[in-house]
C-alpha cells in the first residue's frame, strides 16, 4: 500500500492529569472514507483536535502527506490541506451565511476557483444559497451543520475531518448530510468521520476504527465491523 | 437655547475623546474578554510624549504648512509610541496569562496601570522647561495652547466654536471612519470579527489568532496615542493621573455602549460627554459625578448588556 495520507502513531493526549488518548494509532489512505466510532468521552473529538492542532499531542506523532505536524499551529495545518468541521458546528452566529463561507476560504487567494467552489457548495446545499444573507445564528440545527461542512469545504481541503455531523438532526437531514459526504468523497476529498451514529457511518465508510476510553480496540473494513457481534451489541443496539 | 447648543458642542468634543479611548477597551474586550486596565495609562504616557515633543520642537501658537506638518508628526509619533507600548505590554504581561483564570490578567493589568503611572510621575520630574523644570513631578503640566483662539462663528456670535473643537471632532470622526473601514472591509478586519466571535473556529479557518490579538493591541494603542494628542491640545493640561480618570470614564462608556461593540463604544463616549456637559450647566458641576453615574446606572438597570450590546452571547 502507498504511504497513507494521514498517519497517527501512538498518539497520547491529556486534559490536565486525565489522559484522554492512550496511544492511538490509525491511518487514512488518500481517497478513503474512514470512520472513528465510540461512546461518549472515548476520545473521538480529542483525536480530531490533535490532528488539526487544537489540542496538544503529549507523545507520539501525527503525519500528514509525509509531513510531521508536531508543533504546527492550527492556522498552518489548515494550509497543508486539512479541513475540520468541529464538534458543535461553531458557525459564526452573528455573521451571514455568505460571510461564513467567505471565512472558510480565508487562506485562499485564487478568487476564480474560490467562486467555483462556492457555487459547488450552493449546489450541494441549495438551502444555504436561499439563506445566504441570513445570520448563521438564525439557521436551524441542520442548516448550521450544512454551513459548517460547506465552510470547511471552502478551503478545498484534501482531508476533511467531520465531528458528529448527524448530532441532534432529524433523520431526513442526516440522510442529506451523509449523501453530501459521499459526493464529496467521490469528487476526491478524503474523509475522517467521527460519529455516534455508528450504523450510518459504517454504511458509507470504507474502513472503521472503534475507540474506547482513549484506545483503539477494533479496526477493519466497515462492512465487517457492521456485522461484528461486539460492535453490534455495543454501538448498533442489537 | 444658546447655552444648550454651547454645552452640546462641549459635550460632543469631550465625548469624542472618551469614545477614542473607549474603542481601545472595547476592541480588546471583544477579542479576549479581558479589560486592559492599563489602557488609560498608555493614553497618559502618550500625552507626556506629546508635551516632550512640543518642548523639543519649541512649538508655539502659529499657523502655516510647516506647523501643521509638525503637529501631524507629533500625532503620528505618539500613536506609534502608544501602539508599540500597548503591544509590548500584551506580549510581556498578558500573553503568558492567556489560559490562566480570568482574574490573573486582570490583576496584572491593574499592576501595569500603576507601573505606568509611576513612570509618568518620573517623566513629569524630568528637568525640562515644558515640565516646569521638573520641580513638581506630580503637579499638572501646562500644555501650550497651540491653536488660535479665534471664534470660527465670528467675534459677535453668542456661541463659541474654536479651531480646536473642529480639530477634535473632525479628526476623531476621520479616525473612527478609518477604523470602521478597517474592521468592515479588510482581511485583518474579517479575521478580527471572526476571532471575536469564536477564536477556535477562527483558528480552523486559518486565522493566526495570536497575530490578530497583537494587531488589536496595536490598533487600540494607536487610537489612545491619537486621543492623547487631541486631548492635550484641547484641555491644555497633562497629568500623571489623567489616564486613570479618563480611562475609567472611557471604560464606563464602553460598558454603557455595550462592551465589545465598536459603534457602542462611540455611542457610549458621546453620551458620557454630553451628559457631563449638560449636568455641569443645568445641575451644577459639583454634582457632575453623581448625576453622570446615576444616569448610567439607570441605563444599565434597563439594558444590562449596554445600549448596543447583545443580551446574550449566541451559543448554539
Amino acid at each position: 500500500m502507498a504511504e497513507p495520507l494521514l498517519e497517527l502513531d501512538q498518539v497520547y493526549a491529556s486534559y490536565g492529569a486525565i489522559e484522554s488518548l492512550k496511544g492511538v494509532t490509525l491511518s487514512v489512505q488518500a481517497g478513503e472514507i474512514v470512520t472513528l466510532i465510540g461512546g461518549n468521552g472515548a476520545g473521538k473529538t480529542t483525536t480530531l483536535k490533535c490532528i488539526s492542532g487544537l489540542h496538544a499531542v503529549s507523545r507520539g506523532s501525527i503525519r500528514f502527506d509525509g509531513r510531521d505536524l508536531k508543533n504546527l499551529p492550527p492556522h498552518d495545518i489548515v494550509r497543508l490541506g486539512i479541513g475540520h468541521s468541529p464538534e458543535g458546528r461553531r458557525v459564526f452566529a452573528r455573521m451571514t451565511v455568505a460571510e461564513n463561507l467567505d471565512l472558510g476560504a480565508y487562506i485562499r487567494k485564487d478568487k476564480v476557483e474560490t467562486a467555483l467552489d462556492l457555487a459547488k457548495v450552493y449546489a450541494l446545499f441549495p438551502v444555504l444559497e436561499q439563506r445566504r444573507q441570513q445570520l448563521a445564528g438564525t439557521l436551524s440545527g441542520g442548516e448550521q451543520q450544512m454551513l459548517a461542512v460547506g465552510r470547511a469545504m471552502m478551503a478545498r481541503p484534501r482531508l476533511l475531518l467531520l465531528d458528529e455531523p448527524s448530532l441532534g438532526l432529524a433523520p431526513l437531514i442526516v440522510q442529506t448530510i451523509f449523501q453530501v459526504i459521499l459526493t464529496l468523497n467521490q469528487q476526491g476529498t478524503t474523509i475522517l468521520l467521527v460519529e455516534q451514529n455508528a450504523r450510518m457511518a459504517l454504511k458509507i465508510a470504507n474502513r472503521g476504527y472503534v475507540l474506547e476510553t482513549g484506545e483503539i480496540t477494533m479496526t477493519g473494513p466497515a462492512s465487517d465491523l457492521l456485522v461484528d457481534p461486539r460492535v453490534q451489541s455495543a454501538y448498533l443496539g442489537q | 437655547m444658546d447655552t444648550l447648543v454651547q454645552q452640546l458642542i462641549i459635550g460632543l468634543t469631550n465625548g469624542m475623546v472618551f469614545a477614542l479611548i473607549a474603542l481601545g477597551y472595547t476592541m480588546v474586550y471583544g477579542i479576549l474578554e479581558f479589560i486592559n486596565f492599563a489602557h488609560g495609562d498608555v493614553f497618559m504616557l502618550a500625552s507626556f510624549l506629546a508635551l516632550t515633543l512640543v518642548g523639543a520642537l519649541g512649538l508655539q501658537q502659529q499657523t502655516g504648512m510647516v506647523f501643521a506638518l509638525e503637529l501631524l508628526g507629533i500625532i503620528l509619533t505618539c500613536a506609534a509610541f502608544a501602539a508599540s507600548l500597548n503591544w509590548t505590554i500584551d506580549r510581556l504581561v498578558y500573553k503568558p496569562l492567556r489560559k490562566a483564570p480570568k482574574l490573573a490578567p486582570l490583576v496584572s493589568a491593574i499592576g501595569v496601570s500603576f507601573i505606568l503611572q509611576n513612570i509618568g510621575l518620573f517623566w513629569g520630574g524630568m528637568p525640562l522647561k515644558v515640565f516646569g523644570g521638573g520641580n513638581q513631578a506630580a503637579a499638572p503640566k501646562a500644555f501650550p495652547d497651540l491653536l488660535p483662539a479665534t471664534n470660527l462663528l465670528g467675534p459677535n456670535s453668542h456661541l463659541t466654536l474654536l479651531p480646536k473643537d473642529v480639530l477634535v471632532i473632525g479628526a476623531s470622526l476621520t479616525v473612527m471612519a478609518a477604523l470602521y473601514g478597517l474592521v468592515r472591509f479588510t482581511k485583518l478586519g474579517k479575521a478580527m470579527r471572526a476571532t471575536a466571535q469564536d477564536p477556535t473556529a477562527a483558528r480552523l479557518m486559518g486565522i493566526d489568532v495570536d497575530f490578530v490579538v497583537g494587531a488589536t493591541f496595536v490598533i487600540g494603542g494607536c487610537l489612545a496615542g491619537f486621543a492623547a494628542v487631541i486631548y492635550s491640545l484641547y484641555i491644555n493640561t497633562v497629568h500623571y493621573q489623567m489616564g486613570y480618570q479618563n480611562g475609567l470614564y472611557a471604560f464606563t462608556a464602553a460598558v454603557v455602549g455595550g462592551i465589545g461593540n465598536i459603534p457602542g463604544a462611540v455611542l457610549g463616549g458621546l453620551l458620557l460627554g454630553l451628559l457631563r456637559a449638560l449636568s455641569d450647566q443645568f445641575i451644577g458641576a459639583q454634582w457632575q459625578p453623581a448625576v453622570l453615574f446615576g444616569v448610567l446606572i439607570v441605563i444599565l438597570v434597563f439594558r444590562p448588556a449596554g445600549l448596543l450590546g447583545s443580551t446574550a452571547r449566541e451559543k448554539v
